[in-house]
């Protein structure tokens, strides 16, 4: 008897279950609105360089990108557009994309902006945009040198 | 290692049947100790597992061996034009197999791939020698199909135009075909992705991108 009565239960707990698993939760009218951590994520996302020509500043994006040991994936001039990926050696089944995007400002100056993910996830350390913007700011700089 | 898993589950579950068969309902609770006890243990691995690989922040920084790679990968070529050595690559990675996916002429881009079988004999030769040794219980998968990729870019090093950088990078995606572990099917497809860093495929493009512009690469 201690045992049918065990099984009713277990079934209502996995009637239940089921039942939560039909009802899909519904996006909220908030979805697309910007929260504060997205505008502080943009923020640590985005850089300023003084540079003027798009194209240098493009081709310093991607020479950045390969020193880190990314694989460009795409490449657009007219829009200022870079996608590349790397495997998180030694785990080869994981992947780091980025996608870079070079606008030019008003003042003369480049604006860069970078979003990162890595296996689906976007990356929210603000250390790893400041890691990525070093190797840019030095990659931009040895290319103005010569 | 995905067999494993597979096998461990199979256990608990013929114990968890022989538990119920016997009948006894104050041992329906010990065996639900057991299995959180097991799962428990099971989260605790993984979540240790898990701190075990790269973390992100790493990713955007330079390794120890990102300037070795960067001087395999890379040769100066002294010429100003850049659609000459874009041609002459795609020319050379074709000759070598390559079927040309992408070209980005505006900032020197250019992607080549090719699909060849993965197959090795040692891995054969172990697949054969474990069925012997397991008497045909367990059938390892091997490397069946890999997609080889070029990713290629030109650049301007000097401000007169007089110098370019080439740079390329080789990678690969392997598949893995079927096998089995007794009665458990280990499915065909599954990935593994690695960049190719043996500096004999770098050297051998280079000497031939280096014939085919009719111009010596120097080294970083």
């Amino acid at each position: 008897m201690g045992d049918m009565r065990t099984i009713g239960k277990m079934l209502i707990l996995g009637g239940a279950l089921l039942v939560q698993g039909c009802v899909a939760p519904k996006p909220g009218p908030d979805l697309l609105a910007p929260t504060e951590a997205q505008t502080k994520l943009r923020s640590f996302q985005t850089r300023t360089f003084d540079v003027a020509d798009r194209k240098v500043a493009m081709r310093g994006v991607i020479a950045a990108l390969q020193d880190l040991g990314f694989i460009i994936e795409r490449a657009n001039e007219p829009l200022g557009l870079v996608t590349a990926a790397r495997f998180a050696e030694p785990d080869n089944l994981s992947v780091v994309e980025v996608t870079v995007t070079v606008r030019p400002q008003a003042d003369g100056h480049m604006m860069v902006r970078a979003n990162a993910i890595f296996n689906h996830t976007p990356i929210d350390d603000p250390k790893v945009y400041q890691n990525f913007f070093a190797t840019l700011d030095r990659s931009l700089f040895i290319n103005k040198e010569e | 290692m995905a067999s494993s898993p597979v096998q461990l589950d199979s256990g608990h579950d013929g114990q968890a049947c022989c538990w119920c068969c016997s009948g006894y309902g104050g041992r329906m609770s010990l065996l639900l100790r057991r299995w959180l006890r097991a799962a428990v243990c099971m989260t605790v691995l993984a979540s240790i597992g898990g701190c075990a690989t790269m973390q992100p922040a790493e990713f955007f920084e330079l390794s120890a061996e990102s300037p070795a790679h960067k001087a395999m990968q890379t040769r100066l070529f002294e010429t100003g034009n850049e659609k000459e050595l874009l041609s002459a690559s795609a020319a050379v990675l074709q000759d070598l197999g390559f079927q040309v996916d992408e070209v980005v002429r505006e900032v020197g881009m250019l992607r080549a791939v090719k699909e060849r079988s993965a197959r090795e004999y040692g891995q054969e030769i172990g697949r054969f020698f474990v069925m012997v040794l397991t008497i045909g219980y367990v059938r390892n998968s091997v490397d069946l199909q890999q997609r080889i990729s070029a990713v290629l870019i030109t650049r301007p090093v000097d401000k007169a135009g007089m110098r370019s950088e080439v740079r390329v990078m080789f990678y690969r995606v392997v598949w893995k075909g079927d096998g089995y572990v007794e009665r458990t099917t280990i499915l065909p497809g599954e990935q593994r992705m690695e960049m190719i860093y043996d500096p004999e495929i770098y050297r051998q493009f280079f000497f031939k991108l280096s014939k085919a512009v009719f111009l010596e690469a120097f080294t970083l």
